[in-house]
């Protein structure tokens, strides 16, 4: 594939994947300027590590997994300053029910939200999810479904 | 559920996001690029420095070569904790041996197997094996991220008494980063894991170029693996000192029964001669070839195979 770091492969991928990865990372982040700052780091990792593409899916593959890396690390540093987690997780703007649903999504551990958004957001099928993440099949069938029930009791919690 | 695209939906981002984001990164592509270029202009002065002074320089830069970021280091580069604790654990198995060919000093600087190495798939319900390889120039001539050619060279598990078509990278789901820091080019491969065939000898083989083939790998009777005799460029090859306690023979034999489909060491078609027809399947991708010219019939499978394996 083209090396990243053209300006043609630079408006493509930034074009192509900005939307699905700013909504990824906010399974993680409640901040949209955190999102946006989590994708923006893994768009900046391509020029250094320069990862070896086999195809477009494996490109995105490596975002995906990179976007969530980085997402992960903003709360972790976030977590790491002290910072109350609800100021790293919850935006300033008042509940609503979408974002009540979001809150639940970030509340649930990482390894459940990737796969909940990829399958209920993007509309991966199961296999397709395990070749984006790297996992088995089988696993990412169980943590849709355990995840879903999560997510299921979260909300039925909340509504109480 | 129904409500969980509307809720995503509803998210709103900086409508220059992408604008921002694409100048950011040429604005970063270009500043990587002048630094690229005031190295090369700093080289060229080099060569007006006297000669004596370039010995002192080289002198200074094999000296550095001897200075490598270790196993671990390269783990935490890539942002990966476990790992690099892992390589500093007691599975680690530390090798740094060096092989110079080309222009290139190679050096395998370590592995390690296991689970729930990496944090992006904690559960992972696979073991995998991250591999560390470092490369210098011998001339001293730094490697940088801007201008080495990762995608020219590949890092491959090779097992003896296996086809170098079946157990390879791609066939082991690998997954190569790189970068550069010091002069030195580091990859970090991540295959699933090697030790199911430690009861042979496992390679790891570093080579420009592609795909193993007959042009790169001859396989002895004796299953030996070497590179061909005419390969010229750059390569090594490393034997592993895998625990043969760990293989996995059945898990070995089933790997096996899914990607072997022999060797031959007479060398490939020359190009031009066939007709690749690519057709997708579930799994991934059925190559067909065809003899040039021929049209219309059943086309014969190749027997190969490209599903995409994942990370």
């Amino acid at each position: 594939m083209v090396p990243f770091g053209t300006d043609e492969t630079i408006s493509r991928i930034v074009s192509a994947y900005s939307d699905m990865l700013l909504r990824l990372a906010c399974t993680r982040l409640g901040s949209a300027a955190d999102a946006e700052d989590a994708v923006q780091e893994a768009f900046l990792r391509l020029l250094t590590a320069r990862p070896v593409f086999r195809d477009q899916e494996h490109e995105k593959a490596w975002l995906i997994r990179t976007t969530l890396q980085r997402a992960s690390d903003i709360r972790r540093r976030a977590e790491q300053r002290n910072v109350p987690l609800e100021d790293v997780t919850e935006p300033a703007a008042p509940e609503s029910p979408g974002e009540e649903l979001r809150s639940a999504v970030r509340a649930l551990p990482e390894m459940y939200g990737a796969v909940i958004h990829l399958h209920y957001y993007e509309g991966y099928s199961i296999k397709e999810i395990a070749k984006l993440l790297g996992l088995p099949a089988a696993t990412v069938g169980t943590r849709l479904a355990r995840g879903r029930e999560r997510l299921r009791q979260m909300l039925r919690e909340d509504a109480v | 559920m129904n409500d969980y695209r509307k809720a995503f939906d509803e998210l709103s981002f900086s409508a220059d996001f992408q604008e921002r984001t694409a100048d950011l990164l040429r604005q970063r592509a270009r500043e990587l690029e002048k630094e690229r270029s005031n190295m090369t202009i700093g080289k060229i002065r080099k060569i007006a420095v006297l000669a004596a002074a370039c010995i002192a320089l080289l002198a200074v830069s094999v000296s550095a070569a001897m200075l490598w970021l270790t196993p671990a280091q390269v783990a935490e580069e890539h942002d990966q904790p476990l790992l690099a604790e892992a390589f500093e654990g007691p599975d680690a198995i530390e090798i740094n041996e060096t092989v110079e060919s080309g222009d290139f000093s190679i050096t395998l600087l370590g592995l390690v197997s296991g689970r729930n190495l990496d944090v992006l798939n904690e559960d992972l319900e696979k073991d995998h094996t991250y591999s560390v390889l470092a490369l210098r120039r011998l001339d001293g001539e730094p490697l940088e991220n801007e201008t080495f050619d990762f995608s020219g060279y590949v890092m491959t598990p090779l097992v003896a008494g296996c086809s170098p078509a079946a157990v390879n990278n791609w066939t082991l789901s690998a997954f190569a980063q790189g970068f550069a820091k010091d002069g030195a080019y580091y990859y970090l491969l991540d295959t699933q894991s090697i030790e199911m065939f430690a009861n042979h000898t496992v390679y790891m083989a570093f080579y420009e170029g592609f795909v193993p083939n007959s042009d790169t790998f001859t396989v002895a009777d004796d299953g030996t693996i070497a590179f061909a005799d005419d390969f010229t460029g750059v390569h090594a090859l490393f034997t592993l000192p895998l625990d043969s306690a760990k293989a996995d023979p059945a898990a070995a034999e089933a790997f096996l029964a899914e990607y072997d489909m022999g060797w031959n060491n007479e060398r490939s078609e020359p190009e031009g001669e066939w007709d690749v027809e690519r057709r997708e399947t579930e799994d991934g991708e059925e190559i067909f070839l065809r003899p040039k010219g021929e049209t219309g019939g059943e086309s014969t499978p190749s027997g190969l195979e490209s599903g995409d394996g994942g990370e």
